[in-house]
C-alpha cells in the first residue's frame, strides 16, 4: 500500500497555508475542477446519500425497534458484535504491528515468507471461509481428523458450541485480514528514517527499547487510524460470520450485520433488518467522527 | 440460477405440447413472462423445468425468461423484490408455503389465483388445496394466493446395511413413534461396539431452514398437538393436550442429542447437511422432507434398490396412524407483475394433469403430485417394484393428511421463520432448560407473534 | 564471554526465534488453503473421509471445472467473465474517480475541498453490508436490476473513499513546485493531471487498483442480491449454488474456487515489485 508517515511537515506548512488562503480558482481552472469532482459528487449523491436516507427512512418505524428489543437473539448479537470488534480488530492489529517488524528483516527468506503470508488476502474470501467452515466441522473436518490421527480422540466441537464458534469466526477474520494490515504497518515502518535507529543504537538502546521509543511513538497515530478504520470495516463484515458459523449454533453467533440480513430476508421484514443495523449508529458515528478528526490533524499519513 | 438453455429445448417439447388446446390469445404473445424457479437438488429437477418452459414457449409463442435459484436464496430475493415492487411474473418457491406466501398474502402483495385454481379444483388433493388458501389482512378474507404444483411429507430414510450390521432386519424396525426412534439408539450402540463412528439418529436440530421444523412438528402431531392453531386462526397453545404434546416432542427430540445419539453438528445443519451426512454414512437414519436422498442415487441401482430404506413417519404410540403434515410447493404471482395474463396462462397449462405428470416424472418424482388422477391413471406412481415412490405416495396422499397451520393464520409462518421451536430445542441442549421451561418460553414468543396477526 | 561471541549468540537466538515464528506463520497461513486443495483433489465420495491427506489424488474435479462438465458448473467460464468484467471495471473506475477527486482536492485546492474528504469518510458511516436493503431498492429505481453495472456502482462507491484517502496522502509527497512550474509554462489542469500527477502516483495506483480488484473479487452479498440470471452472476454467487444440492459435489466447488483464486494471486505477484517500490517511495519521502 502507498503509505507514508510524515515525521515533520512543518517546513511545508507555510506554503500549504498560503495556497489554501489564496483559495478559489479562476476561469478555466474552475471549470476543470468542477468537471474533475463531478464523478465523485455524482456517486456520492446517487449511491451514498440516497441509499443512506432511504435506509434511515426504512428503519425509522418505532414498531421495528420494539420488535427488535423483544427478540432474544438481538442482545446476544450486540454482545457478539462488541466482542468481535474488540477482540478481532485489536488482536489482528497488534499481531500485524509485531509481524511488520519481522518483515523488516532483509534476505530472500523473508521475501518468500511474505509472498506466502500474503495469500489469505489475495485469495477470494468466500471459498476460503467455506473451506474454514469445513475444516472446523467436528465430524469430518481436517482439524478434528488430524486430532483423531494424532491423539485418537475427538477434537473440540468448533462450530457447535457458541464460544468456540465465535472464536472460530474471529480466527477466520484475523486469518483473512492480517496480511493487509501487516503491509500497512510495514510501509509505516519503512517510512521511519534509518538514522533514528542508528542514533539509538549508538546510544546503546536495546531492540525492545528502540521499538518503545522510536517505532511505537511514530506509528502510534497510524495505529489509531488503522484501528478506527478496521473497526468500521469489521462492523460491516458479513462474510466471515455468514460462511464460517452461519450465525449458529442456535443463532448464538450472529453479529448485527448478519442479523440484519436474516431479519430482512429470512424473516421477510426489511424494515426490521434496517432497524437492526441502524442500531449500530450510536457506535459508528463516534468512530467516524474520531476518524475524521484524527485525519484532519494531518499528522498521520496512511 | 441456470438460464434456460436452448440446447435442451428439443428434448422438452413433449412436456407442454399437450397444452396446445389451451393456447392463450396470440395478441399478447409478444410479451415475455419472467419466471423464478427453485433450483433442484440434482440436475434432472432443473432440466424438467427448463424443458417445460421451452415447451410452453413453443406452444404459446410467449418468451419465458427463466431464472433458477437455490431455495433460501430465491425466497430472500423474492422478499427483496416485493419490497421494491420490481417483481417477476411467476414464482415457484419450494418451502414458499411456509416462508413466503402466508405473510405475502397477509400483506396483500399477491395476486388472487382462485381463477387458476378453479380450472383444476376437482382434481386437486384436498390437503394441497387447503395449503394454498391464505388470509389477506387488507381484504379481511381467505382466498387462493398460491397454486399447488407438487407436495411432500416427511419421510424417513435408513441405511439397510447398517441395520443388518447391527444384527437386525427391516422387519425389526418398530412401527410406532417412541419405539421407532429408540430403535436407532440401540443400532448405534451395536455399531459403536464394533468400533464404528456412526450416529443412530441423523436429524437436524438447527435454527435455520426447514428440516428441523418439519421433524419437530411431526413429533408434535404424533404426540397429539395437531390443534396448536385452530381453523379459525386462533392460537390454542394453552390447551393442556397441545402443551403436553409440545413438551413431550421437545423432550423426545433433545434427549437422544444429549445422550450422543445425534451428531453434535446437527444443531448447525442446513437442509442439505443431513443428506450429506447420510451419504457419508455417518448416520443410520435421517428424516427428510422428500425422498430426494434415494432419488439422487437412482443411477446407482445397488443403493436405490437394495441399500436405502424409505418409510413414512411412524404411527402414534397407540398404534393409530398419525396424519402426515403435507407441505406444498406453490406457484405464485406477485402484485406488480408486468405480465399477469401470461403468467396465469402458463400456470393454467402447467397444472393440467398430463403436463404436471410429465414435469414431475422428469424430476424423478422427488415430489408428489397434487392431483389424485395422476396417481390413479399412471402406474408409475404406485409401481410396486420401486422401493421408495409408492411409499411416499402412501404417506403423502393416501393415508390421513393435514395442512400446515399457516393456512389458518400466517403468524405460524413467522413462528417457523423465527425458528421458535428449534430455539426451544437449543435452549434445552445448550442452556440446560427443562422441556417445560423451553415450552413456556416458546409459547410466550408464539403468543407475541400471534398478537401481530389478528384475524378479524 | 567476549563481546563478539556474545553478539554471535544473540544473533543465533534471534535467528532461531525468527525461524520458529516463520514456521508458525506458514502453517497458520497454509492450513485453510491446504484444506481447499485437499477437498479439490479427491473424488466426490471421499470428501467426507476421515483423512488428513487425500486418499487418492485426482485432477478430475479441475478437469470438470475447466470443461464445465458438471451441471452446477455449466456456465463457469461465463461467470468468470462477469467477475473479470466487474473486477476490472471497479478497479478502473475507482482509480479514475479517486485520482480525479484527490487531484482536485489537493492539487487544485478548490474551496471547501475538505467537505469532499469528509463526505468520502461519511460513506463509512454505515458499513457496506448494512446498506444491502436500500441498495436493492434504489437499483430497481435506477433500472439496474440484474445488471452487472449495479454491482460495479456499489463496489466503486465503497472503494473510492479509501482510494481518495490514500491518494491524498500519497500525493502530498509530490512537490507542489512541479505543478506551479508546469502552470507557468502554460499547462492546463488536465495536462498536469496526466503528465505529472498520474505518472508520479503510479505505485499508489497499483496498490489501490489491487485493493479495488480484490474488494470486487471478494464481494458476495451485493452480487448475490443484485444479480439473478445465469449470464450475469459472478463466480462467488455461482459457487453459492453448490451449498444447496443433494450430491455434495464439494470437490468441484473447491476446484472451481481455486481456479477463481488464481487471477488475483497472479495480479498480486505480477505487481508486487511495483507495490514494493510504492512502499519504498513512501519511505523515502519521509
Amino acid at each position: 500500500m502507498a503509505v507514508s508517515l510524515t515525521i515533520d511537515n512543518s517546513a511545508l506548512a507555510p506554503i500549504a497555508g498560503r495556497l489554501v488562503k489564496r483559495g478559489g480558482l479562476a476561469g478555466a481552472d474552475r471549470v476543470w475542477a468542477l468537471a474533475f469532482v463531478t464523478p465523485y459528487v455524482g456517486i456520492f449523491f446517487a449511491f451514498v446519500l440516497y441509499p443512506v436516507c432511504y435506509g434511515l427512512w426504512l428503519g425509522s418505524d418505532p414498531a421495528s425497534y420494539r420488535q427488535l428489543l423483544a427478540d432474544p437473539v438481538y442482545p446476544s448479537a450486540i454482545v457478539n458484535t462488541l466482542l468481535y470488534l474488540l477482540i478481532a480488530v485489536n488482536l489482528k492489529l497488534f499481531l500485524a504491528l509485531l509481524l511488520s517488524g519481522l518483515f523488516m528483516r532483509k534476505g530472500w527468506r523473508m521475501k518468500t515468507l511474505l509472498l506466502i503470508f500474503i495469500l489469505p488476502w489475495a485469495v477470494p474470501g468466500i471459498p476460503t471461509f467455506i473451506s474454514i467452515h469445513w475444516m472446523l466441522n467436528s465430524q469430518w473436518g481436517l482439524i478434528n481428523n488430524a486430532i483423531w490421527e494424532l491423539f485418537q480422540t475427538d477434537g473440540p466441537p468448533w462450530l457447535d458450541n457458541s464460544t468456540l464458534a465465535l472464536s472460530s469466526v474471529i480466527y477466520a477474520h484475523i486469518w483473512k485480514w492480517l496480511p493487509f494490515w501487516t503491509i500497512i504497518f510495514l510501509a509505516g515502518r519503512m517510512a521511519i528514517p534509518r538514522e533514528l535507529y542508528e542514533a539509538a543504537e549508538m546510544d546503546g538502546a536495546s531492540s525492545f527499547g528502540r521499538f518503545i521509543h522510536i517505532t511505537f511513538p511514530l506509528l502510534a497515530s497510524l495505529y489509531l487510524v488503522c484501528t478506527l478504520l478496521s473497526t468500521i470495516w469489521a462492523l460491516g463484515d458479513f462474510n466471515s460470520v455468514r460462511f464460517v458459523s452461519g450465525g449458529g449454533p442456535a443463532l448464538s453467533t450472529h453479529v448485527l450485520a448478519t442479523l440484519g440480513i436474516r431479519n430482512a430476508f429470512e424473516l421477510g421484514n426489511p424494515a426490521l433488518g434496517m432497524a437492526t443495523v441502524l442500531s449500530a449508529l450510536p457506535l459508528l458515528i463516534p468512530l467516524v467522527m474520531l476518524l475524521m478528526r484524527q485525519l484532519k490533524k494531518g499528522e498521520v499519513q496512511l | 440460477m441456470t438460464q434456460l438453455s436452448r440446447r435442451h429445448a428439443i428434448a422438452g417439447i413433449g412436456a407442454l405440447t399437450a397444452a396446445s388446446t389451451l393456447k392463450p390469445r396470440r395478441a399478447k404473445a409478444a410479451e415475455p413472462v419472467t419466471v423464478w424457479w427453485t433450483q433442484g437438488f440434482y440436475q434432472a429437477e432443473n432440466q424438467a423445468v427448463i424443458d417445460a418452459m421451452a415447451g410452453w414457449e413453443k406452444v404459446s409463442g410467449t418468451k419465458v425468461n427463466l431464472t433458477i435459484m437455490n431455495g433460501p436464496d430465491l425466497i430472500s430475493k423474492v422478499i427483496a423484490a416485493m419490497q421494491v415492487g420490481d417483481v417477476p411474473d411467476l414464482i415457484h418457491a419450494v418451502t414458499g408455503d411456509r416462508f413466503l406466501v402466508p405473510r405475502a398474502a397477509w400483506d396483500d402483495k399477491l395476486i388472487d389465483l382462485s381463477d387458476v385454481i378453479e380450472t383444476q379444483k376437482d382434481e386437486f388433493h384436498q390437503t394441497a388445496l387447503a395449503n394454498s388458501r391464505f388470509y389477506n389482512a387488507a381484504l379481511k378474507q381467505y382466498s387462493y394466493y398460491a397454486v399447488p404444483i407438487k407436495c411432500a411429507t416427511l419421510m424417513e430414510q435408513t441405511w439397510r446395511p447398517m441395520i443388518e450390521e447391527a444384527g437386525f432386519s427391516d422387519a425389526d424396525i418398530p412401527k410406532t413413534q417412541d419405539a421407532y426412534f429408540d430403535f436407532f439408539q440401540v443400532v448405534q450402540d451395536k455399531l459403536r461396539s464394533k468400533g464404528k463412528r456412526i450416529y443412530g439418529l441423523g436429524y437436524s436440530m438447527a435454527t435455520k431452514e426447514a428440516d428441523s421444523g418439519n421433524l419437530f412438528h411431526s413429533f408434535l402431531v404424533a404426540y397429539g398437538g395437531a390443534g396448536i392453531v385452530l381453523p379459525n386462526g386462533k392460537l390454542n397453545i394453552e390447551d393442556p393436550a397441545v402443551r403436553k404434546a409440545a413438551v413431550t416432542a421437545l423432550e423426545r427430540l433433545t434427549t437422544p442429542y444429549k445422550k450422543g445419539y445425534v451428531p453434535p453438528g446437527a444443531i448447525n445443519w442446513g437442509d442439505v447437511d443431513n443428506n450429506n451426512a447420510f451419504f457419508a454414512r455417518q448416520i443410520v437414519m435421517t428424516p427428510n422432507a422428500t425422498i430426494s436422498i434415494a432419488v439422487a442415487q437412482m443411477e446407482k441401482p445397488d443403493q436405490y434398490y437394495k441399500q436405502i430404506i424409505t418409510q413414512g413417519v411412524p404411527d402414534g404410540n397407540d398404534g393409530k396412524p398419525v396424519p402426515s403434515l403435507v407441505g406444498v410447493s406453490p406457484c405464485l404471482i406477485p402484485k406488480g407483475a408486468k405480465n399477469v395474463d401470461g403468467a396465469k396462462a402458463l400456470l393454467k397449462a402447467f397444472i393440467q394433469p398430463n403436463n404436471l405428470n410429465t414435469y414431475l416424472k422428469e424430476t424423478r418424482a422427488r415430489f408428489l403430485p397434487v392431483t389424485m388422477s395422476i396417481i390413479k391413471n399412471d402406474p408409475y406412481w404406485q409401481d410396486p417394484s420401486d422401493p421408495h415412490r409408492p411409499i411416499a405416495v402412501q404417506a403423502g396422499l393416501i393415508k390421513p393428511t393435514m395442512p400446515w397451520w399457516m393456512t389458518y393464520n400466517p403468524a405460524y409462518s413467522a413462528v417457523l421463520s423465527e425458528q421458535i421451536w428449534s430455539q426451544a430445542e437449543a435452549n434445552i441442549t445448550q442452556k440446560n432448560m427443562t422441556p417445560e421451561q423451553a415450552t413456556e418460553e416458546a409459547s410466550g414468543r408464539i403468543k407475541a407473534i400471534f398478537e401481530r396477526f389478528q384475524i378479524a | 564471554m567476549s563481546v563478539a561471541s556474545r553478539a554471535r549468540l544473540d544473533r543465533r537466538l534471534v535467528d532461531a526465534s525468527v525461524a520458529m515464528v516463520s514456521v508458525v506463520l506458514i502453517i497458520w497461513t497454509i492450513v485453510p488453503l491446504y484444506n481447499m486443495v485437499r477437498v479439490a483433489l479427491q473424488e466426490k465420495e471421499d470428501v467426507f473421509s476421515n483423512s488428513v491427506f487425500p486418499t487418492t489424488v485426482t485432477w478430475h474435479s479441475f478437469e470438470t471445472a475447466f470443461r464445465e462438465s458438471y451441471w452446477l458448473l455449466a456456465n463457469f467460464w461465463g461467470q468468470m467473465g462477469t467477475s473479470f468484467y466487474i473486477g476490472v471495471s471497479v478497479a478502473f473506475l475507482t482509480l479514475a474517480i479517486g485520482t480525479l477527486t484527490s487531484f482536485t482536492i489537493s492539487r487544485m485546492k478548490i474551496r471547501r475541498g475538505w467537505m469532499l474528504t469528509n463526505a468520502a469518510l461519511l460513506t463509512y458511516m454505515i458499513p457496506m453490508s448494512f446498506l444491502a436493503i436500500p441498495f436493492y431498492s434504489i437499483m430497481g429505481k435506477y433500472g439496474l436490476t440484474d445488471n452487472p453495472l449495479s454491482v460495479i456502482a456499489v463496489e466503486v462507491t465503497f472503494a473510492t473513499p479509501y482510494a481518495i484517502f490514500i491518494f491524498k496522502q500519497y500525493g502530498a509527497s509530490i512537490p507542489q513546485e512541479l505543478d506551479e512550474a508546469a502552470r507557468i509554462d502554460g499547462a492546463s489542469p488536465p495536462q498536469i493531471f496526466f503528465r505529472i500527477y498520474l505518472p508520479l502516483m503510479a505505485p499508489a495506483l497499483v496498490a489501490i487498483g489491487t485493493y479495488a480488484l480484490l474488494l470486487s473479487w471478494n464481494e458476495y452479498l451485493y452480487a448475490f442480491l443484485l444479480l439473478s440470471s445465469d449470464g450475469n452472476i459472478t463466480v462467488p454467487v455461482g459457487l453459492g449454488k453448490f451449498l444447496n444440492s443433494d450430491e455434495a459435489p464439494w470437490n468441484y466447488l473447491m476446484a472451481a474456487a481455486i481456479i477463481y483464486a488464481l487471477p488475483p494471486m497472479a495480479i498480486y505477484y505480477a505487481f508486487r515489485r511495483k507495490m514494493n517500490s510504492g512502499l519504498t517511495m513512501g519511505g523515502v519521502k519521509g
